[in-house]
């Protein structure tokens, strides 16, 4: 007789795949646009759907060409600003050392996945205005939230670049976008990680990867390869705090990009970010629950670091290697009383993307390492490697087609997430996944 | 841990080999112009640079044919072949009111390269070369008299009978005029404040002494001083607020000097 699968342990999985596919999905292509331009896909994407230099600074410059044809009373009558995202895929993925009442098993679950899909709009309101609304879910739960909504004023100050304004949710400009990865069965450990106390728990939800909502200050030279973004938000999650602006939050981001005429590398990049979020830790309650909007006591989550980019080959068809290295602390209030300290840690990814120099340029293969290492464990007597993670995901991509109307491509990708001491008993625990599909944009 | 990292050296570098060895020289490489021609060109200028790329149907200024070696944008005389760079300044600054963008986030490895790649489609590139750029003049400033004599240059060459009486583009002739390959095309308004080759007073004399290839728009360098060209410059300028005036007399009462 086989051993009974606790419910808790396929939870486990169901959450598992609902979050790696779910809300690692990218959302960020946007065919409206070609139909609008007469591009293709490959106009504005390395490989869909991480931005190349044309269409960072089409995206820099609030989705305008600006040679008359932005507005959207020159497009024809026919264009209308949406477009539809969604991956049928199969995925398994398999999680060892689950604690079992049978003792730590591997369980492991596959199939179709409950996919959700993405409507894109997105556009220009008027000269100078853009705007996007991504409502996302629609999927057998029923779902539907707005996964970004924003306006983006562009030249704010003397017709200048170098200040544009961005107002409402959207993904804060990461070193490397979460939203528009080729990855699909894992996210950016670096951007959601939080030091944690075996057993206990941490009050700050901040992902980096996580559309927030705020201000955005957007500068960029004229194609983009000198650009800064300032952004105040209130975190992801947080139940509110009693300040004009709730759980006030801060991100910041330089990046310059150097190009090269000759030899290997044609494009490098270096940049700096950081961010400061803050959480209300203390609560007005009300029947012992806490009153949204009423935390005081802020404790912040810091995250900062550094980038590097190089584009090997030509910019057209190039190995493109990104390292991202970042250090985060969360304070030690954060882990509401579970804590000896605040925790700290060092983490980041490499990655690689390379588009072979092949006819039509349909193929790409991705790959990317993830790391985690805690520093300071907030528990002092917790071992100086729990949760310390590594992760790995290798892909190919094959775009069937791409028109100035649509895209569809095959997409193959397998991974692993190894995390120290998280498993039953303090055992490590492995999460591999393996996931097949079409993802099509229209 | 060396072990395995000693195993991905070979990998590595047979990536880096993979990729460096499509790298442009000097000059524009021809296989990788070819790439950057699909990522970025292929949609409107279609696979075999006839200007029928899957997007032209739906245009209403037709992507160029580049099979005949004739281009709007040129610092060359009339029936010349383009430059290089007069190439990539189409390139760089797109064409104002049609769907060609500017490529400025391109790097100049990738422009070199297409450029080579384009020159491909026409046989001449391979038989005849470029004449000398034209040479034109300094603007000797916007002025009232100048723009004034401008109107009447404008008349005497009866740009009116395309472009309007006004410069809206509405000449009595306007919707019977069709480009070299029998596509439909209208006179440009220049009351818009902007020229699809540039909207600096350089950019517009130009247009006048090159004519614009493979359209009804002819060449004057034959016929027209420059001294009239520049006064023909001054008076579309004036029919629009929009356009940069180097001004340098007196306007209405008021000294305006430099750049407006």
């Amino acid at each position: 007789m086989a051993p009974k699968v606790s419910l808790r342990g396929i939870l486990q999985v169901a959450i598992a795949a609902i979050v790696l596919f779910v809300f690692v999905s990218p959302a960020s292509a946007i065919p409206a646009f070609a139909r609008k331009y007469s591009l293709r896909c490959t106009a504005c994407h390395e490989s869909w759907p991480v931005l190349n230099d044309f269409g960072r600074n089409f995206r820099d410059n609030g989705y305008q060409i600006r040679l008359g044809k932005d507005d959207t009373v020159t497009a024809d009558p026919g264009y209308w600003p949406v477009a539809i995202h969604v991956t049928p895929a199969y995925e398994y993925t398999k999680v060892t050392n689950v604690p079992t009442d049978q003792g730590p098993k591997s369980i492991g679950s596959g199939g179709i996945q409950d996919a959700s899909i993405d409507l894109l709009t997105a556009g220009v309101l008027t000269k100078n205005i853009s705007f996007l609304v991504v409502p996302t879910g629609f999927a057998s739960d029923g779902n539907v939230h707005l996964e970004s909504y924003w306006a983006y004023f562009s030249r704010v100050i003397k017709n200048s670049d170098w200040f544009n304004i961005r107002v409402g949710q959207f993904e804060i400009d990461l070193p490397a976008s979460a939203h528009r990865n080729l990855e699909l069965t894992d996210s950016y450990l670096l951007y959601s990680y939080h030091p944690s106390v075996p057993g206990g728990s941490n009050i700050s939800a901040y992902d980096m990867g996580q559309n927030q909502r705020g201000v955005e200050i957007v500068g960029h030279d004229k194609d983009s390869q000198t650009r800064y973004t300032l952004t105040v938000f209130s975190a992801y999650d947080s139940l509110g705090s009693s300040n004009g602006l709730s759980s006030p939050s801060f991100y910041g981001h330089v990046q310059k990009y150097f190009r090269f005429n000759d030899g290997p590398v044609s494009q490098a990049e270096v940049g700096v970010w950081g961010a400061l979020a803050n959480y209300p830790t203390q609560f007005l309650t009300t029947g012992g629950t806490a009153i949204p909007g009423s935390g005081t006591n802020l404790q912040s989550s810091t995250r900062y670091g550094v980038e590097a980019n190089v584009w090997l080959g030509p910019l057209v068809a190039p190995l493109h290697l990104d390292l991202v290295y970042g250090h985060g602390s969360d304070k030690k209030d954060l882990f509401q009383g579970t804590a000896d300290r605040g925790g700290t840690f060092n983490g980041g990814f490499l990655e690689a993307i390379w588009v072979p120099p092949v006819d039509l340029l349909h193929w790409s293969l991705f790959g990317r390492y993830d790391v985690i290492r805690n520093q300071n464990q907030p528990l002092i007597v917790a071992p100086s490697n729990y949760d310390n993670q590594d992760q790995w995901t290798l892909g190919v991509r094959y775009t069937i087609a791409y028109s100035i109307r649509d895209e569809v491509a095959l997409h193959a990708e397998i991974s692993s997430d190894n995390a120290k001491g998280i498993g039953a008993g303090g055992l490590d625990q492995r999460t591999d996944a393996i996931m097949f599909g079409v993802d099509f944009v229209y | 841990m060396s072990y395995r990292v000693g195993q991905l050296i070979p990998v590595f570098a047979g990536l880096l080999f993979a990729a460096g060895s499509a790298t442009a020289a000097d000059t524009g490489d021809v296989k990788t112009g070819k790439l950057v021609y699909e990522r970025y060109c292929l949609s409107c200028h279609g696979a075999e640079g006839n200007g029928q790329g899957e997007a032209a149907e739906y245009m209403s200024v037709k992507p160029r044919d580049y099979r005949q070696g004739t281009f709007k944008w040129r610092t060359t005389p009339s029936g010349s072949l383009p430059l290089d760079s007069d190439l990539e300044h189409t390139l760089l600054n797109g064409l104002y009111g049609t769907y060609m963008p500017t490529w400025l986030a391109l790097d100049e490895r990738s422009r070199r390269d297409v450029i080579a790649y384009i020159k491909t489609f026409s046989p001449r590139f391979a038989t005849e070369k470029p004449q000398d750029p034209i040479v034109i003049p300094p603007d000797p400033g916007y002025s009232d008299a100048s723009v004034a004599r401008g109107a009447a240059v404008y008349k005497k060459y009866n740009c009116s009978q395309c472009h309007g009486a006004g410069g809206q583009g509405d000449g009595p002739s306007a919707h019977e005029l069709k480009d070299d390959w029998g596509n439909p095309i209208v006179p440009y308004d220049l009351t818009k404040g902007h020229v699809k080759c540039g909207d600096q007073s350089t950019d517009i004399y130009r247009v006048f002494m090159t004519g614009l290839a493979g359209t009804p728009m002819p060449t004057f360098a034959d016929s027209m001083s420059s001294a009239d060209a520049w006064d023909l410059v001054h008076f579309i300028q004036s029919l629009s607020p929009g356009y940069a005036k180097n001004m340098v007399a007196t306007v209405a009462g008021r000294t305006i000097g430099g750049a407006q």
